[in-house]
């Protein structure tokens, strides 16, 4: 991490640079969403258009993470600490998938269920 | 006691202690809030109705968004300023950080402000409208038709506020009150209206109570509703029942050893089949318990309640405190002052369902019956459809669900004031036709009171938002946009107030280094930088839930 005065200095500008990308980001984030014409995939919002939004999040998310959680020069320790809990958070969101696996009790994600493409539209 | 490490980092681990205590504590919001992610992907996949996608202003949402991404560079600056011991630069960033905060807090709170006032319901067909509900005028004022009521004309409540048209009203012969949860203040209420109606509310039938074995109360019938008379027989009921659960347990302490007596040596289990309460041998030691006290309503009156107090059917209704009332459910609808929004989506899913053609469907809706103007604008919706069709068809595409089956309040605004033959998309857009909104809309929703003088092509009406009268029994659910509306607005009340919560506790720890960091900064100004980048650490984790947010519960 840049710690002397010097450094600090120096990396201002780096931070306004940041700044000025992730204000850049959500600006094309909510183009692509609400512009018709910008609008990627089918009409309307799909799954490119989910696509495309979360990885503009997630490179803003980087973006935040590296640079003013300064992750991008941090001791080991931390790198295990968060890799963790990012690494639960995965798996909560993964749990999900027992739901799909399960042939009696859940049919809302549309597949081998008679009408279900009807469905998968909403 | 001096906490050790706290300026210089630990040689074992190379950090100061509490970086490591913030980044423990991150791992474990980033699983808090991942926990809260996976439920919001799990009840959209699993939602039995169309997700409302893209439903919320994006405006509110985009400057919050620049707020926190701002705050996130003045907060980092701020730490800076300390690692180069500058204490007025410090002052103003972190000012600055925030301010940010409170402006983050103040549009979301306008924002839930406008949504706890947005009125939605769902027909029992399964259209859903939505609007703003007009509110009730006094009994007996009489207002001009096509003009609103003045502020003087409008019924207000105990509390000052205006009244909803959206009111149960239940003409009652009988109350039958609960003995132990009967709310006083809305036996208060009654007791005001019945009063104001010129009714009398009288005990059904004479009562005779016990407050202990020796000591008796009576009450003629004919005596008048009051707290007082309530509150003795639910004295009476409480000492009954005290007295005859002590009964109960004696009677049944003594069956247990006659059957011990009875069979030695045996364990509990083994006899319990045996042993019960002799009712015969108790009957005349037990009060009379009196759950519910019932009154007659001379003559039948109209009591008005609100929708989320009152479960109603034709001849009866029961009130949330267990009070029951027998009578005759009279015209109750909900009147919608401004209908901003009309949405056939669940309704075309549960057609689906059923092998029902759509568009058969939604001619035969009761909205479409009964309400001439919306049809008109339903139409005049199928004009601009068939062009984005076609429009679209050239390109490959086809309009979504949300073009062909929902009538948001621009596109409302727009048919309302355009002539059928005039309604045309605007080519190279790829939309529905829409109203243009200034700022403030984008931001509030309409200015209803500015588009309601609105003139129609015909010259003869004002307004972009028609009004309608929905009978009770059309009603299947109705609620304001709460948590309670849809899985949609619970999750995101839920993800966002969690998420404003962090913003305030955030603030309130840098506002604390902003105010009170002055002695720590002239006693140890490493000490003050080292405590000013853990917390804003945590508030760039703040920034970061939010960046995920943003786009996905206003974007997609």
């Amino acid at each position: 991490m840049a710690d002397s005065p010097e450094a600090i200095q120096k990396s201002l500008r780096l931070y306004k640079l940041i700044g000025a990308v992730l204000f850049a980001g959500t600006v094309i984030t909510v183009m692509v969403a609400t512009i018709p014409w910008l609008d990627f995939g089918e009409h309307g919002f799909d799954t490119a258009d989910m696509v495309l939004g979360l990885l503009i999040a997630s490179v803003k998310a980087t973006l935040v993470a590296a640079i003013f959680m300064h992750l991008n020069h941090e001791k080991r320790m931390i790198y295990w600490l968060f890799g963790f809990g990012i690494l639960a958070a995965f798996f909560l969101v993964a749990l999900i998938a027992l739901a799909k696996w399960d042939p009696i009790h859940y049919n809302g994600f549309g597949d081998g269920v008679p009408g279900s493409e009807k469905d998968a539209r909403w | 006691m001096e906490i050790p490490y706290i300026v210089t980092p630990r040689k074992d681990t190379g950090l100061f202690n509490s970086k490591i205590a913030i980044w423990l504590f991150l791992a474990s919001e980033v699983m808090l809030f991942g926990g809260f992610f996976s439920a919001y992907i799990f009840l959209r996949l699993g939602a039995d109705y169309p997700w409302p996608e893209r439903t919320l202003p994006v405006l509110p949402g985009l400057i919050n968004t620049f707020v926190l991404i701002f705050s996130s560079v003045t907060v980092v600056f701020a730490w800076a300023s300390l690692k180069m011991r500058q204490w007025g630069k410090f002052q103003i960033y972190m000012a600055i950080t925030v301010f940010c905060s409170l402006v983050f807090m103040v549009l979301k709170g306008i924002e839930y402000n406008v949504k706890f006032h947005h009125q939605a319901v769902r027909l029992k067909d399964y259209t859903v409208v939505e609007g703003h509900l007009g509110y009730k005028v006094k009994d007996g004022v009489k207002v001009e038709h096509g003009k609103q009521p003045t502020e003087d004309q409008l019924a207000k409540d105990a509390k000052g506020r205006k009244i909803e048209e959206n009111l149960v009203n239940f003409e009652a012969a009988e109350f039958s009150f609960s003995t132990l949860r009967h709310h006083k203040p809305w036996v208060e209420s009654i007791m005001a209206r019945a009063a104001d109606q010129k009714a009398s509310i009288t005990l059904a039938a004479d009562l005779e109570l016990k407050t202990s074995p020796e000591k008796t109360v009576s009450f003629k019938a004919g005596s008048p509703l009051t707290v007082e008379l309530l509150d003795s027989v639910k004295e009476a009921h409480l000492a009954a029942r005290e007295n005859n659960g002590a009964v109960r347990t004696d009677n049944l302490r003594e069956q247990w050893e006659k059957a011990h007596a009875a069979n030695p040596g045996k364990r509990d289990w083994e006899i319990a089949d045996q042993v019960a309460v002799d009712t015969a041998a108790i009957a005349g030691q037990l009060m009379p318990e009196q759950p519910s006290v019932i009154f007659k309503v001379e003559p039948p009156t109209v009591f008005s309640f609100k929708p989320r107090d009152v479960k109603e059917a034709a001849a009866s209704a029961d009130l949330r405190d267990g009070t029951n009332l027998k009578g005759k459910l009279v015209d109750s609808p909900m009147v919608f002052h401004y209908v901003d929004a009309i949405d056939f989506r669940h309704l075309v899913m549960e057609a689906e369902r059923k092998g029902i053609d759509p568009k058969v469907a939604i001619e035969n809706s009761w909205l479409l019956k009964e309400s001439p103007e919306l049809k008109k604008i339903w139409e005049k919706q199928q004009v601009a459809l068939a062009q984005l069709t076609k429009e679209l068809a050239a390109k490959g595409k086809e309009p979504t669900a949300k073009d062909k089956y929902r009538i948001g309040w621009q596109e409302l605004a727009y048919y309302s004031v355009t002539k059928i033959e005039d309604v045309k998309i605007t080519p190279g857009k790829y939309a529905m036709p829409k109203a243009k909104e200034n700022f403030k809309e984008e931001f509030f929703g309409p200015d209803y009171k500015v588009r309601e003088k609105v003139p129609h092509p015909d010259g003869k009406h004002f307004g972009a938002f028609p009004h309608l009268t929905v009978p009770r029994e059309q009603v299947q659910f109705a609620s304001k946009f709460a948590p309670a509306w849809n899985t949609y607005y619970a999750i995101y009340f839920t993800m966002t107030g969690l998420h404003g919560l962090h913003v305030v506790g955030g603030a309130l720890v840098l506002a604390y280094y902003l105010f009170c960091g002055k002695r720590m900064y002239l006693s140890n100004p490493e000490w003050l930088a080292n405590r000013v980048e853990v917390g804003g650490l945590f508030w760039h984790f703040v920034d970061l839930v939010w960046i995920f947010l943003f786009p996905i519960l206003y974007l997609m």
